[in-house]
């Protein structure tokens, strides 16, 4: 197999006494997009800047390409950060010319794609608007055309669609689809389960500073029980060492088999247990399900 | 790459600074309140002449009565006058309206006052009696000298050469103290109109966020280099804004505005005080911008880093609090002190060697002292701007900062 375009080994970032990320490993290959999952605080953000060099990280390794990332790469690199933000005072070509010509665009290569990104994305008429002057939602769009319009090998998004309409999130959505098209290797940091699962070959899922799942959308929703039984029934469910009730409101329920337990098992039982039941589904963990059993307990303890 | 990038951000800084009418408008208007004053002194001035010129001039029927005996009858009634008998009847005349003044030319014009009595014509009208007495006196003690040279020696109007000797050594000089004092002229100019700048220009990509980007983008020292660059270039043209309107005013009005007479052939370059001058300057502004630069790096928001820039500030201004110390007696320890003291130094230094008593091997110790601490305040600035400027609103610890390995 080739060598993983983005290569992380024992990674652990300190900050003071406090551990963000401790020995956290997975690899990006090149072409597929990746989904970097985790609820806020579980150390994806602190994993990119560590990668593309914005911190110094505590140990491991961290490379692209082979070796530790250094800003003479950023040609070949396309990085939106979670905290977004451009020159303000400037007009909007004026910046996408700059950050083009830093990225190795000639001034005319640099100033005809803006031109011609800002079209696509409905603001060709912002071309000498101050970026002050825009919505947060342009000036989304505006860095995004910034983050690839060196058509970059590899594209790290951190929440890109944080702060779009759902109109502008399917429009940022088929550009990112049109990158991965195009070769790209995307790494994309959301929280939206529908993005990963259309957009993602394989995830990786942080809780606490370590890996909780990693593989294949399909193997980390088969890790978390493989399947949801969905059922309509009467009469009450029976406590069962074959699965756990997700969610039930006397008339239907959610079910999640445990480790071993198949789903003829599981009807067998609740027959014999004597619930009337009217329908019988398997279905596959959604990634959204997965993320509220991993993380549910801790939004709880954050609530309490 | 790095060299096409720096080429980047300089031009990014410099046009994006120069092209904005806040700019201009701040730029030009210093050079517009010298435009507007120089019209208010040449209208001034004209003004005066013709006043002055008017009153000398003037004609007007008066009585004097001459003590000394410098006044005689032919200058007096050249001026319009005719010698009175008796300086009561004289006064009582002027009183009644009968003749507009009187002139009381007293026995030693140069020791006693002459008393001039006149007919009220107003505060501006009044000057004219004097004025003619004072003329007539001047005339007749030019008669009584009988020689225009004499006079004009007597008037203190003489030309003088002058030639200083230093250990044997011809010195130049007020003519060599001038040229590289300019250094220091422009040192203080450049630092006050750029210091808010060179504080606030880091402070920009940790406001807007830009940070990320750019450290993904650019090595932060080709950044940091780049905004001192254009921040120069930026004060080059705000100086030739400012000195513009000085020089075409002194080259087209010099006569009207009364501007002395600047023979800039005398002036001497000696070789030695203006290389030093020179590369104090650059250091010095190394070292102010390494500093500020920094400053800004590690302070959250623009009103935070404001604190810092009063001090700053004070620091190039305590030399002047003692230039007469340092005119007199440049090895007295506090003189030495600021001679020595980083922030001191470029401002002592430049006042010192314009008035040559900056020796070489003084002058060698504060180079090495300010290019020194200069370039090592630039890398404490791309270092701290590498770490600082991440912590997007929070101060950061410059200890931690600079543990830190692999930076820049």
């Amino acid at each position: 197999m080739a060598e993983p375009l983005v290569h992380i080994t024992n990674f652990r970032m300190d900050f003071g006494d406090k551990t963000v990320v401790r020995d956290l490993s997975f690899d990006v290959h090149a072409g597929e997009t990746f989904g970097f999952l985790g609820s806020n605080g579980s150390g994806k953000t602190t994993t990119l800047r560590a990668l593309l060099g914005i911190y110094q990280p505590t140990g491991g390794v961290l490379h692209i390409d082979g070796k530790v990332f250094e800003p003479r790469d950023g040609a070949r690199l396309g990085y939106l950060p979670e905290e977004r933000g451009l020159y303000k005072k400037e007009s909007v070509l004026d910046v996408m010319e700059y950050f083009g010509r830093l990225k190795g665009l000639s001034r005319t290569g640099a100033v005809s794609w803006s031109r011609a990104y800002l079209e696509r994305v409905g603001l060709a008429d912002k071309v000498a608007t101050r970026l002050d002057k825009l919505s947060g939602g342009q000036q989304q769009k505006i860095q995004l055309g910034v983050t690839i319009m060196n058509e970059p090998e590899l594209l790290i998004l951190d929440e890109p669609t944080q702060g779009f309409d759902p109109v502008n999130r399917r429009l940022l959505m088929d550009i990112i689809d049109e990158q991965k098209r195009a070769g790209s290797t995307v790494i994309m940091v959301t929280h939206q389960m529908d993005e990963v699962e259309r957009l993602c070959d394989r995830v990786i899922l942080l809780k606490d500073g370590v890996a909780a799942a990693y593989g294949t959308v399909e193997d980390v929703q088969d890790s978390f029980g493989a399947t949801t039984i969905r059922l309509h029934c009467t009469g009450t469910l029976p406590t069962s060492e074959l699965y756990d009730v997700v969610s039930t409101d006397g008339r239907s329920a959610d079910l999640a088999p445990r480790p071993g337990a198949d789903a003829a098992t599981i009807l067998r039982e609740l027959v014999t247990a004597g619930v009337a039941v009217t329908s019988f589904t398997t279905e596959r963990t959604s990634l959204e399900e997965i993320f509220i059993r991993v993380y549910g307990d801790q939004h709880e303890l954050a609530e309490a | 790459m790095s060299q096409h990038n720096l080429r980047t951000v300089v031009a990014f800084e410099f046009l994006r600074v120069v092209t904005k009418r806040r700019f201009w408008v701040a730029s030009l208007a210093v050079p517009l309140a010298v435009a507007v004053l120089f019209t208010v002194v040449l209208l001034s001035n004209q003004s005066t002449d013709q006043t002055s010129q008017a009153q000398k001039n003037a004609q007007f029927s008066f009585t004097y009565t001459d003590a000394s005996g410098l006044v005689t009858d032919a200058v007096a009634a050249e001026f319009g006058g005719t010698k009175a008998s008796d300086g009561a009847k004289a006064i009582a005349d002027v009183k009644s309206g009968t003749v507009e003044a009187y002139f009381a030319f007293p026995a030693n014009p140069a020791t006693e006052p002459v008393h001039v009595y006149g007919v009220d014509s107003g505060v501006f009208g009044n000057g004219k009696y004097s004025a003619v007495a004072r003329q007539i006196l001047v005339t007749a003690a030019q008669q009584k000298i009988g020689s225009p040279e004499l006079s004009a020696v007597a008037q203190g109007n003489v030309s003088m050469t002058e030639e200083m000797y230093r250990a044997g050594q011809l010195t130049s000089g007020l003519n060599g103290v001038i040229p590289p004092l300019l250094f220091l002229l422009i040192f203080y100019v450049s630092i006050i109109l750029l210091g808010n700048q060179m504080l606030n220009s880091t402070l920009e990509e940790k406001e807007n966020r830009v940070t990320e980007m750019i450290l993904t983008t650019m090595n932060p020292t080709t950044l940091i280099v780049g905004k001192v660059v254009s921040l120069f270039l930026v004060g080059v043209v705000q100086m030739a804004t400012f000195a513009v309107p000085v020089v075409v005013g002194y080259l087209f009005f010099r006569q009207n505005l009364n501007l002395p007479n600047l023979d800039l052939s005398h002036l001497t370059l000696e070789p030695q005080a203006m290389i030093v001058g020179f590369l104090l300057l650059v250091g010095g502004f190394l070292l102010f911008t390494g500093t500020l630069v920094a400053i800004g790096a590690v302070v959250p928001t623009v009103k935070e880093a404001g604190a810092f820039f009063g001090p700053m500030m004070i620091m190039i201004f305590i030399p002047f609090y003692v230039v007469s110390l340092i005119v007199s007696d440049p090895h007295a320890v506090i003189v030495q002190v600021l001679t020595y003291f980083p922030y001191t130094a470029p401002v002592t230094a430049m006042l010192r060697n314009g008035l040559g008593s900056l020796s070489l091997l003084e002058s060698l110790i504060v180079l090495v002292e300010v290019f020194g601490l200069g370039y090592l305040a630039l890398r404490v600035a791309v270092r701290l701007f590498r770490y600082g400027s991440i912590s997007y609103s929070s101060k950061l610890s410059v200890r931690t900062a600079l543990r830190r390995e692999g930076a820049g």
